[in-house]
C-alpha cells in the first residue's frame, strides 16, 4: 500500500503547458518532498496525484493499477490542504468523522477512529469546538486528523505548514516527522520552505518550470547539484557563482584560471572544457576569513550581524546577484570595507556552459565544512 | 468631554460631545421620516371615529382606546380568513422560491456552462419588470392553465417574479463559500449531492435565511396584484383585498382599517422576527486559512 509511479505526466491548461513530463517512483513508506520556485507546477502535480486535477497525458499508477480515470477515494490517497479547508459548521469531531460517515462507517467505529486520531494529534480536548475557535496550528492538526481517519496509503500535503509562524512551524514539522515514522504511510509533501524539505524528506524533488531538475537526498542535492538551478535552489543563502576560464583538464581535476589565479578543482572535467568559461560556485558558508587555497577580495554593502553567523553581501555589478559571505560567530566586518576572503578547491562546484554540472569527487558526510 | 464612553471604549470609537449629539440627531431625523406614517397610524387606530374629523386636528388621540382593534372583527367578521389567505400564499410562494432557487444558485454559483451569462442576464431583465406590466398575458395564460379563481392563480406569478432576484442574491453568497470544501469533500469520497446537503447548505443558511425573509416580504406585498386581476372568490382574498371592506357606502372607517392593517401584518412581523433570529454570522470563520 503507498507505491506511485509518475510515468511522463504532462498537464496542459489550454495553451499553456503547466507539468511537462514528470517521471518519477516512490517507494512505499517514503516521505517526497516537491520544492521549487512559485508557479512551477507542483500544486498541479500534487492536485493530478490527488485526481483532483484531469491528467493530460501519460499515467499515474499507485499500487501497480493505473488510477488516471479513478475519483480521489479510489485511489487510497487523502489530501491536506494548504487553507485546511475545514467545515466551518462541524465540530472538530465531526470534521474528523467526516471521511467516515461519507462511508457510512458505524457509529462505534467513528468514535473508536476519531478519538485515535485527536490522540495522536493532541486534540483530545478540542473535539467540541467549532474550527473558528482553533488557533492556526489547531486548525492544520484537524485537517490532518481528517486524512488520517481514511488510512491511506499516501498522504499528500500541499504547503500544510505555509500560514503558520516560524515557531508553529519548527513544532509541526517535528509532529509531522514522528507521525510519518507512526503511520508509516507515504507521504509526499509540497513545499517552499527550504528547511522543511531538507529537514523531512526522504527524497527531495526539485521542479523548475514544469521539470524535475533532480532528485535525490537533501545531503546529495547539497552536496551534488547536478545543475545550476538545484544549486542555486538549495541552500540559503543561495551558492555564488564566478565565471572561470579552464585551462587544463587532468586527473586531478580541472585546472581553472580566475582572474590571473589558478586552482585546480577536483572533479571530472572532460578534455574538450578545456579553454571554455565555465561557472565556479561556491556556497556562502564555506568561504573562510582567513586561509583558503583561493582568495580574493569583496567589499561587502552591507553587512547582518546574527551573533550566530555574520553576513555580508557584495554588489557584483548591475543586474548580477550580489556576492554572499556565510562567516560563523560574530566577525568584525564592516560595510563599505574591503575584505579577503578565501576558499578551498575541494568546496568548490564547476558548471559548464549550459549549467549542468561536473561531477565532484567528494563523498556526503566526508567533508569539514 | 467624554459623554457616552468610558476608558474601556476603543479610541476609534470615542466621539466629541457635539459629534454624538450630531449622530443622535441624524439618527432621530431619519427615523422619524421613516416612522411617521406608522406613527400616525398607529394613532389613528386607537382615536375614535369622530375624532378624526375634529378641526383644528390634534395629534394625539384625546381619548385614545383600543375599541377599533376589537370593532374591526364585528364589521368585517371574515377578516381572520383574509389574514390567513395572505399569510398562506406568502408561505407557498416562499416555500416554491426557496425550494427552486437554493439549488439552481448553488448551480450558478458553483459550475460554469455555455449560456450562464445569458440566463443570468436574462433573470436580471425579467425582475426588471413589475408583474403589474405582464398583467393580461399572465391572465391569458392563467385562464389556459384553469388557475383563475384558485390560490394557484396568487401564488404561481409571484413566485415566479420573486425567482430571478432570489438566485442573484443566493449565488452572491454561495459564491464566497470556498471551493477547497468542496474539493476536501470529494476527496473524502463524497459525492456532489451529498456535499451539497451536508456542507455548503449548512453554511448557506444565513443566506437562505436572507432570501427566504426578502421573498416572503415580496409575496406579502405584491400578491394584491393577482388578487385583484386572477381571483373573484372572497374566501381566496388577501389581506389587501380585505382593508377594503372597511372603505364602507359613504365613508371610510378609517380607525378601524389602521387597526386592521397593523393586525393584518403582525403575523409577517412574527415569522420575519422569528427567522431573522438564525441570521447568525461568521459561519465560514476557521474554514480556510
Ligand atoms: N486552473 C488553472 N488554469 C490555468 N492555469 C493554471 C491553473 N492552475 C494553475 N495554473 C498555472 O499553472 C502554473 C503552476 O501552478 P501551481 O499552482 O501548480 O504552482 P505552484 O508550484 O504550486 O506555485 P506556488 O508555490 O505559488 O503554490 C501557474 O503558472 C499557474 O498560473
Ligand atoms: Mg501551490
Amino acid at each position: 500500500m503507498g507505491q506511485l509511479s509518475l510515468k511522463n505526466v504532462v498537464k496542459t491548461f489550454g495553451q499553456f503547458e503547466v507539468v511537462k513530463g514528470v517521471s518519477l517512483d516512490v517507494a512505499e513508506g517514503e516521505f517526497v518532498v516537491f520544492v521549487g520556485p512559485s508557479g512551477c507546477g507542483k500544486s498541479t502535480l500534487l492536485r493530478m496525484i490527488a485526481g483532483l486535477e484531469h491528467t493530460s497525458s501519460g499515467d499515474i499508477v499507485i499500487d501497480g493499477k493505473r488510477v488516471n480515470d479513478l475519483p480521489p477515494v479510489k485511489r487510497g490517497i487523502a489530501m491536506v490542504f494548504q487553507s485546511y479547508a475545514l467545515y466551518p459548521h462541524m465540530s472538530v469531531f465531526e470534521n474528523i468523522a467526516f471521511p467516515l460517515r461519507v462511508e457510512r462507517a458505524p457509529e462505534a467505529v467513528i468514535r473508536e477512529k476519531v478519538t485515535a486520531a485527536a490522540r495522536i494529534l493532541h486534540l483530545d480536548q478540542r473535539l467540541q469546538q467549532k474550527p473558528g475557535q482553533l488557533s492556526g496550528g489547531q486548525r492544520q492538526r484537524v485537517a490532518i486528523g481528517r486524512a488520517i481517519v481514511r488510512e491511506p496509503g499516501i498522504f499528500l500535503f500541499d504547503e500544510p505548514l505555509s500560514n503558520l509562524d516560524a515557531a508553529l512551524r519548527s513544532d509541526m514539522r517535528i509532529e509531522l516527522t514522528r507521525l510519518h515514522k507512526q503511520l508509516g504511510a507515504t507521504m509526499i509533501y509540497v513545499t517552499h520552505d527550504q528547511i522543511e524539505a531538507m529537514t523531512m524528506a526522504d527524497r527531495i524533488v526539485v521542479l523548475n518550470a514544469g521539470y524535475i531538475a533532480q532528485v535525490g537526498a537533501p545531503l546529495e542535492l547539497y552536496h551534488k547539484p547536478q545543475n545550476t538551478f538545484v544549486a542555486g535552489f538549495i541552500g540559503n543563502p543561495r551558492m555564488n557563482f564566478l565565471p572561470v576560464t579552464c585551462t587544463a583538464a587532468t586527473d586531478a581535476g580541472a585546472a581553472i584560471d580566475w582572474q590571473g589565479k589558478a586552482v585546480t578543482i577536483p572533479v571530472d572535467a572532460p578534455p574538450d572544457a578545456v579553454g571554455k568559461t565555465l561557472s565556479l560556485g561556491i556556497r556562502p558558508e564555506h568561504l573562510l576569513l582567513t586561509g583558503g587555497e583561493m582568495t580574493l577580495t569583496v567589499t561587502p554593502s552591507v553587512v547582518e550581524h546574527l551573533g550566530q553567523q555574520t553576513i555580508a553581501w557584495a554588489s557584483q555589478g548591475e543586474g548580477a546577484a550580489p556576492f554572499c559571505t556565510v562567516l560563523p560567530g560574530d566577525q568584525h566586518v564592516v560595510a563599505d570595507r574591503p575584505v579577503t576572503i578565501g576558499f578551498n578547491a575541494a568546496d568548490c562546484h564547476l558548471f559548464d556552459e549550459n549549467g549542468q554540472a561536473l561531477e565532484r569527487r567528494f563523498t556526503p558526510g566526508s567533508a569539514a565544512g | 468631554m467624554a459623554l457616552f464612553h468610558d476608558r474601556n471604549t476603543p479610541m476609534i470609537d470615542r466621539y466629541r460631545w457635539w459629534e454624538v449629539i450630531a449622530i443622535y440627531a441624524g439618527i432621530f431625523v431619519f427615523l422619524f421620516f421613516l416612522l411617521a406614517p406608522f406613527i400616525e397610524g398607529f394613532l389613528v387606530s386607537l382615536k375614535p371615529l369622530a375624532e378624526l374629523f375634529s378641526t383644528p386636528y390634534s395629534f394625539w388621540p384625546e381619548n385614545g382606546s383600543f375599541t377599533a382593534y376589537v370593532t374591526m372583527w364585528e364589521r368585517v367578521p371574515g377578516f381572520a380568513w383574509y389574514v390567513f389567505n395572505s399569510f398562506l400564499i406568502s408561505t407557498v410562494s416562499t416555500l416554491i422560491v426557496l425550494l427552486l432557487v437554493v439549488p439552481a444558485a448553488y448551480a450558478f454559483a458553483r459550475f460554469d456552462f455555455r449560456g450562464m451569462g445569458l440566463v443570468l442576464g436574462g433573470f436580471l431583465a425579467v425582475s426588471m419588470f413589475s408583474g403589474a406590466v405582464l398583467l393580461i398575458p399572465l391572465f391569458r395564460l392563467m385562464r389556459s392553465l384553469g388557475m383563475l379563481n384558485t390560490y394557484w392563480a396568487m401564488i404561481i406569478p409571484g413566485a415566479a417574479f420573486l425567482i430571478p432576484s432570489a438566485i442573484w442574491l443566493l449565488r452572491t453568497y454561495m459564491m464566497r463559500i470556498p471551493n477547497e470544501l468542496n474539493e476536501a469533500a470529494w476527496t473524502d469520497g463524497a459525492s456532489q449531492f451529498y456535499t451539497f446537503r451536508r456542507v455548503v447548505l449548512p453554511i448557506a443558511s444565513p443566506g437562505i435565511i436572507v432570501v427566504a425573509i426578502v421573498t416572503f416580504i415580496g409575496a406579502y406585498s405584491q400578491q394584491f396584484i393577482f388578487a385583484l386581476t386572477f381571483n373573484s372568490k372572497t374566501e381566496y382574498m388577501p389581506l389587501p383585498i380585505g382593508l377594503y371592506a372597511f372603505f364602507g357606502k359613504q365613508d371610510v372607517v378609517w380607525n378601524e382599517l389602521m387597526a386592521a392593517a397593523f393586525v393584518g401584518i403582525a403575523p409577517a412581523m412574527v415569522i420575519i422576527f422569528f427567522l431573522q433570529r438564525y441570521l447568525v454570522g461568521g459561519l465560514t470563520a476557521g474554514a480556510v486559512k
